[in-house]
């Protein structure tokens, strides 16, 4: 259902001048509200976060100028809850859809260009590891050398030994790790779109 | 955290979808609006696809945890890749550490030299291939007085008297941390004939601050990055960053900031990554 969203130049202007008055830091806002709508759209087991977030932005792009003269508050909570009622929209639509409870959930099953890009995946990977420091690199490698109970152990010696807490040693690793799947995405991007 | 503090058995249900309506939407509000709320998920989802990855669900988690994360083929490409990440991270872990030991093998070396002779011709390309090495290992004894010398330079550009004049010929860009830039195109510099200079803007987006900030400015490709120290944040939480065009060749560049406290620990670092044309 993936589709792309047809807001008017004149309300998508009123979108991001209601985001932030100053342009460039509404483009940023615009773009992260965006990635983190279809983020919640996930999380709420939609199939089609991008086309649920499409919606919403359709939505209150034919309401922003009037809503935008009364709304008192961050403007995100409006988006927060039009996206809410797309949800449920959404969810009664797919009533009919075998609940979870009743159901085996299959395995994810890897299609087969997702199987072809197995190479890809391994040269992105290889190029963006390149890119990291090499504390960051160690780092990496450190806090995933064990798994289950004994990287537990392993995480609050690596944290002793960094002289931080291990909820601090959590964030560091995932921004570092954050970076790094950026990284890759855009490089699988890149490959793909040469294809 | 904003309100009533949120747990983390609470997020870690909120990317199930396990819990009621109310406190479901509050966090998804806060997710929206509070910086730390968000990367308090976003590290709360990292750890359970962690969890997913190496088994570590219960049965039914999993299957929440399938239903949400691995259906759509896009879905499946992120795990796919934190999947990769982890595999690399676990081999590394696991290749031993090569260690040459020089002593041994200089032994036995002498001890056979002096019991055969004919050894000699080998003896002969081996110091050959020494002398090849060692004026090698000159080169790149050189190649790093160099990068000191540019260091210091840095140093000598960057210090808080170089930063309060403007200098002429100079251009700057603004540059966001790669984690808040999201899909937006790397900033890309491109340097007149006569420029000189390309000053950096670096927002400090993390909480707290520090009395100096430290960066490495690394081109993509070459192994080892420049390093400027004593770096100062100005009051509106920005570091500036002066580099010489003549170091810049084209290509993509990273600088990781980090801040240091005065007892010298460092802050997690930020990413930061632009593009010099030709």
């Amino acid at each position: 259902m993936s589709r792309h969203s047809a807001i008017p130049p004149e309300s998508f202007e009123e979108i991001l001048a209601w985001l932030d008055p100053d342009r460039e830091v509404a483009g940023t806002r615009y773009v992260q509200l965006r990635h983190d709508l279809a983020n919640i759209f996930n999380w709420r087991g939609c199939r089609d976060p991008e086309g649920l977030t499409d919606e919403v932005f359709d939505r209150v792009a034919k309401k922003v100028h009037e809503v935008r003269q009364t709304y008192e508050g961050d403007p995100r909570l409006y988006f927060c809850a039009v996206a809410n009622n797309v949800v449920k929209e959404e969810l009664k639509k797919i009533k009919t859809q075998v609940r979870l409870d009743d159901a085996e959930v299959p395995e994810p099953i890897a299609t087969a260009s997702e199987k072809d890009g197995t190479l890809d995946m391994e040269e992105c990977l290889q190029s963006c590891l390149a890119k990291l420091s090499d504390e960051n690199r160690k780092l990496i490698v450190a806090y995933y050398a064990k798994e289950k109970q004994a990287k537990i152990d392993n995480r609050i010696e690596l944290a002793r030994q960094f002289g931080i807490s291990v909820e601090t040693l959590r964030v560091k690793v995932y921004r570092i790790r954050a970076s790094l799947q950026q990284c890759i995405e855009r490089c699988l991007e890149r490959k793909a779109n040469r294809k | 955290m904003k309100e009533e503090s949120i747990t983390d058995a609470q997020l870690r249900e909120f990317l199930l979808g396990g819990l009621d309506d109310d406190t479901r939407q509050r966090i998804e509000r806060l997710f929206l609006t509070d910086a730390q709320t968000k990367e308090s998920v976003l590290v709360t989802e990292q750890d359970l696809i962690e969890d997913y990855l190496e088994d570590g669900l219960s049965k039914e988690d999993k299957e929440r945890f399938v239903s949400r994360y691995a259906q759509t083929a896009e879905q499946r490409r992120k795990l796919g890749i934190t999947k990769s990440i982890r595999d690399w991270a676990a081999t590394e872990a696991k290749t031993p550490q090569v260690r040459v030991a020089t002593v041994s093998v200089w032994s036995r070396f002498w001890t056979q030299l002096r019991s055969k002779p004919v050894f000699v011709v080998p003896i002969t390309v081996t110091i050959v291939i020494a002398v090849v090495l060692a004026i090698v290992w000159l080169n790149s004894q050189r190649e790093r007085r160099k990068h000191l010398a540019i260091e210091q330079e840095l140093a000598q550009l960057n210090s808080p008297e170089s930063l309060r004049e403007e200098p002429p010929h100079m251009i700057s860009q603004k540059l966001k941390p790669v984690n808040i830039r999201g899909l937006e195109p790397e900033p890309a510099v491109s340097p007149r004939p006569d420029t000189q200079i390309i000053q950096l803007s670096l927002p400090w987006i993390q909480k707290d601050r520090y009395p100096t900030y430290e960066a490495e400015v690394r081109r993509f490709d070459d192994d080892e990055p420049f390093k400027i120290s004593n770096l100062h944040a100005e009051s509106d939480d920005i570091i500036r960053v002066r580099l010489r065009t003549d170091i810049l060749r084209p290509g993509n560049y990273q600088i990781h900031l980090r801040g240091i406290a005065n007892d010298g620990t460092r802050s997690s670092d930020e990413e930061y990554s632009f593009t010099v044309n030709d």
